[in-house]
């Protein structure tokens, strides 16, 4: 339990702001020197600075444990596990540290049982996977078999111990029928926690007893987990058996192999997904008898134009990701190009296509558009509060308290006079235990105020025009595309998505140790024009994905 | 984490003959284990012994004049006007009245609250963590601005389904089951979409979907030559489980101990003879929240009919639910409604989940076990929420119904009303109730060696 990250050791990136806000448990302004210095296993930018942390023991999440599934097997009926949480918006740290339930392991029992089952039950297809048809547990094709699918399974090759055990459940099981033995094992094996878990153990530090190096084995998983959201191939398991991930060029070509790769989208979709907080717009529930035109289909294309976009800047386009607050390009289908109120030839229920936005409109990237708007807005009512709140939290890393518990957030009781929201919160914030916070959350969200609730334009609410008058951190704007046109040049979105990288890359929060870590990949990212894909390479390749901490001494039984 | 590894549990039938075969000294008890007797025989011979329950509603209660004078309000609606037996039922309770249950009223936690990190003096997470565990929600890692908490040890369920005196030498074939009506959430994450807990991080995840609670009550591949397979090729799994055991340490070590015995759980249920239960029929879906509460209530009540647990958690809504109550005309979600004081629609929504709530206790009612005893009978169900109102997050004035009868260990039918009252005296009293003699619960300055006066047969 260590290595859960203390609270407040988040968000320093931010730490400047301090002074400026009266909110202060959001900012810690320590900007603590990082401690004992190690020597890193391979090249460092700035070697002698960097600090090591423990690994996070975690299961695969169900997603790779799924691809797992499917690197063994090919298509099988999709088997119910126990779902993914999502603490600090990542998967991979919902496994770190919810474990699973009595009901998740019964889950992985029966998948294990049913997916071995529908392979098995098809001859042909048993006789591919096994590739030979065994007269007895001791032919040697068993022996071959498991050798192969272990290896695969565990990503590393089983020990001498691990073959004579599941060769002991092929004889003990498949006794009078060699394949229900072989089945059986093979469904063991899934359940092994060698395989369910992401076990990273590593071997001494060749000059710090304090570190351990991961093997490339272990590397092997991580790195394929990391651009692939899915286990390492054979070939990345070939390049670890011969040792090719521990030279700096063996390890770049098989980064670059991997990114090259069709599932590196696919994982990155699932990064940009997470980071962007998708699960919660999927579960904004706007007023139907307000927002008629909030259908699921619109929801649904909402949705895919933010993953569109990504896709654009990072894949097609591999430019400035920080674009994506200011791009004027955007995918719309027919539905959306309607709620948008733009022409788009070509788009249908279907058919999303690409438009340029006029430079001098009200909507440019992320922050114009459906999703970002509806998931930051209450059933009827705008929240310029939630929406100037993601922009801080979700975008430059800062936090900012919820409100305290006694005070009246009801908005609707602000008076007689007060015709629109902003005026309602602005009288909300004459309570000074509201200021602080409200100061800091709602200036951002006023700019977004001609967009309603479902992020269709208005001109006008409650009979009154619209201000869309804000600031960002004192900064004096005007509309949302002024302040994406902020964030894409802004200095604090670069570190944001590195730390954010690292948490879901490590599947932990980031402590003190990670800060000089943190700090190079964030220069190496900006040296790259902010490009999403060569960072992920950097993370990939950094020391701090290689060396890990020995945990703090804990009490052992 | 529940404590040390301590290897098998006693009741792996292979273990047993597993150990007698290796010449070590076991239990020769065999023949009296339930899991070995025909069905119909355990039924006659033996008392199968208490159900308990947690029943969980979001919300609270609609604010009233308990919870202080900030909100002008009308009348209270859920204390009711008279106490002790034959009390007269609020408007709120009436629909439970019918089924003898117990309020009681007045109650609040008492544990202490650090003063560091902020926050956990919110009576939202302490209120839903005294609530279930007794305890306050954890200080480490305790994180209020993004809503982060976890607990600091297991939830009452749990407490009892692993209290060796519970199943004694009769286990279930699940230690407890956990299921839940709406999907609606507060966060993806901790302690706000499941009530039950082993410990700290440590949640289970309630089963929501009724074609999957059918699966784990009606669908438990048991007694055939499969099932034998599958059990004995998690012997296997749990030797190199072992071997990675040795290489871990601290909490590491303990999550895979976690693992390793929800292992032996599992194990030990495909070991089961046969476990036949009263088939209801493949259940469907809806969007409608009662409708589909009364689905899983009924597989519920059914399961319980054929002693599949003794110990459930039953989540309606989850703490802080954003859930649409559009059934009663909220527009808002409930958290929201919560926050606007809007207590006309605070009333109807609690008055929803009481019927919900009502509709589960009917159907434990008339499910008579092979006894020929109302599951209800033999049933404690713990009906609490969160807070005392979801406006302020007040923590005075915490719901709290006892129903069922305890396989006689509860009074029934009584108003206890106890106006500061430390809320572990329920916990206490349920302990008690279901013969787990305990002289003291609570933790963290809640701690409390006081039964609520009457209650105990």
């Amino acid at each position: 339990m260590s290595r859960r990250a203390p609270p407040r050791s988040r968000a320093r990136a931010l730490g400047l702001l301090l002074g400026l806000v009266g909110c202060d448990p959001a900012f810690d302004g320590d900007a603590r020197a990082p401690k004992a210095a190690h020597p890193p296993v391979a090249p460092a930018e700035d070697a002698a600075a960097l600090d090591f942390a423990p690994a996070a023991f975690a299961r695969l999440t169900t997603r790779q444990y799924r691809a797992l599934l499917l690197e063994l097997f090919g298509d099988t009926a999709p088997p119910h596990l126990q779902e993914d949480t999502y603490p600090y918006l990542f998967a991979s740290v919902g496994a770190s540290t919810e474990p699973l339930s009595e009901s998740g392991v019964q889950l992985l029992e029966e998948a294990a049982a049913a997916v071995t089952a529908e392979v098995f039950a098809d001859p042909a297809r048993r006789e591919a996977l096994v590739g030979c048809a065994p007269t007895s547990a001791d032919d040697p094709c068993v022996a071959a078999f498991l050798t192969d699918v272990g290896r695969r399974a565990y990503r590393r090759p089983l020990t001498a111990t691990e073959l004579a055990r599941w060769t002991g459940v092929v004889r003990q099981l498949g006794a009078a029928d060699p394949w229900t033995g072989l089945r059986s094992a093979l469904s063991g094996i899934l359940q092994s926690p060698y395989v369910v878990y992401r076990v990273e153990l590593g071997e001494p530090h060749p000059t710090d007893p304090g570190l351990r190096v991961l093997t490339d084995w272990e590397l092997a998983t991580r790195l394929s987990l990391l651009l692939w959201d899915a286990p390492p191939d054979g070939a990345l398991l070939d390049a670890a058996a011969a040792g090719r991930l521990s030279t700096p060029d063996g390890l770049a070509a098989e980064v670059d192999r991997l990114l090259a790769d069709e599932r590196a989208r696919e994982a990155t979709e699932a990064f940009f997904e997470q980071l962007l907080d998708l699960g919660r717009f999927d579960r904004a529930t706007p007023d139907p008898a307000t927002y008629p035109a909030f259908t699921p289909t619109l929801r649904a294309a909402m949705r895919a134009e933010v993953l569109l976009l990504v896709d654009d800047l990072v894949w097609r386009r591999d430019v400035d990701v920080r674009a994506l607050f200011s791009e004027p390009r955007a995918f719309v289908n027919a539905e959306l190009a309607a709620h948008y109120g733009v022409d788009a030839p070509g788009a249908s229920a279907v058919a999303f296509v690409p438009v340029e936005l006029p430079a001098d409109g009200p909507r440019a990237g992320l922050l114009g558009l459906g999703a970002f708007l509806t998931m930051n807005a209450h059933a009827v009512d705008t929240s310029p509060t939630l929406r100037g709140k993601y922009v801080l939290e979700r975008i430059l890393c800062a936090e900012v308290p919820p409100p305290p518990g006694d005070v009246d957030l009801d908005l609707a009781a602000g008076g007689e006079e007060a015709a629109t929201l902003r005026e309602r919160l602005e009288q909300h914030r004459e309570d000074p235990a509201c200021a602080g916070c409200h100061a800091l959350m709602d200036p951002p969200g006023f700019l977004f105020e001609h967009f309603d609730a479902v992020g269709a334009w208005r001109d006008t609410e409650g009979g009154q025009p619209i201000d869309d008058s804000g600031e960002l951190l004192g900064v004096p704007l005007h509309g949302a595309a002024e302040l994406g046109r902020l964030l894409a040049g802004h200095p604090g979105v670069g570190p944001c998505v590195v730390r954010q990288l690292f948490r879901h890359a490590h599947g932990r929060l980031d402590v003190e140790a990670d800060e000089v870590a943190l700090e190079q990949l964030a220069a190496g990212f900006a040296e790259d024009g902010h490009r999403f894909r060569p960072l992920l390479a950097r993370v990939a390749t950094h020391p701090s994905f290689r060396v890990i901490a020995v945990p703090a001494a804990e009490e052992s039984p | 984490m529940s404590g040390p590894w301590s290897g098998r549990p006693p009741l792996s039938r292979r273990a047993v003959l597993r150990g007698a075969a290796a010449g070590l000294p076991v239990a020769l008890a065999l023949p009296t284990l339930e899991a070995m007797l025909p069905r119909r025989a355990r039924a006659e011979e033996l008392r199968l012994g208490p159900i308990f329950g947690v029943y969980f509603w979001a919300n609270g209660l609609p604010w009233h004049g308990g919870h202080g004078s900030a909100q002008a309000v009308g009348a209270d609606r859920w204390t009711p006007p008279t106490t002790g037996a034959g009390f007269t039922p609020s408007e709120l309770l009436a629909p439970l009245a019918a089924h003898r249950v117990s309020p009681v009223t007045g109650l609040e936690p008492k544990t202490e609250i650090p003063a560091s990190p902020d926050g956990q003096g919110d009576g939202h997470m302490r209120g839903f963590m005294v609530s279930l565990t007794g305890d306050r929600p954890r200080s480490e890692g305790f994180d209020h601005p993004s809503h982060t908490l976890t607990a600091l040890r297991p939830s009452l369920d749990q407490v009892i389904a692993k209290d060796p005196r519970f199943y004694a030498d009769f286990p279930s074939p699940y230690r407890s089951l956990e299921l839940g009506v709406s999907a609606a959430r507060f966060h993806d994450y901790g302690h706000w979409n499941a009530i039950s807990y082993n410990g700290p991080d440590s949640l289970n995840p309630a089963t929501m979907d009724p074609a999957r609670l059918y699966d784990r009550i009606f669908g438990v591949s048991t007694g055939d030559a499969e099932a034998g397979r599958r059990a004995l090729l998690l012997d296997a799994v749990l030797d190199d489980a072992a071997d990675l055991r040795a290489r871990l340490s601290g909490a590491d070590r303990q999550r895979l101990e976690a693992h390793m015995e929800s292992l032996y759980e599992v194990q030990r249920r495909l070991d089961l003879g046969d476990i036949a239960c009263g088939d209801p029929g493949s259940p469907s879906s809806s969007s409608d929240l009662r409708t589909q509460a009364r689905t899983m209530s009924t597989l519920l009540a059914r399961g319980l009919a054929c002693n599949i647990t003794r110990v459930f958690s039953y989540m309606l809504t989850s703490p802080a639910t954003t859930h649409i109550f559009s059934e009663v005309g909220a527009v808002q979600d409930m958290h929201t409604v919560c926050h606007a004081g809007d207590w006309d629609a605070v009333y109807r929504i609690t008055a929803l989940q009481m019927a919900c709530f009502a509709d589960l206790l009917d159907l434990l009612d008339q499910e008579l076990d092979p006894t020929g005893a109302s599951l209800l009978d033999r049933a404690l169900i713990y009906g609490c929420s969160e807070y005392g109102e979801g406006w302020q997050h007040d923590v005075k004035e915490m719901p709290v119904v006892l129903a069922g009868g305890a396989d006689g260990g509860l009074v029934r039918g009584v108003h206890v009303r106890e106006p500061g009252g430390n809320l572990a005296r329920v916990h206490l009293t349920v302990l008690n109730a279901l013969g787990l003699e305990t002289s003291s619960f609570g933790f963290n300055g809640g701690e409390t060696a006081e039964l609520l006066p009457g209650l105990l047969a």
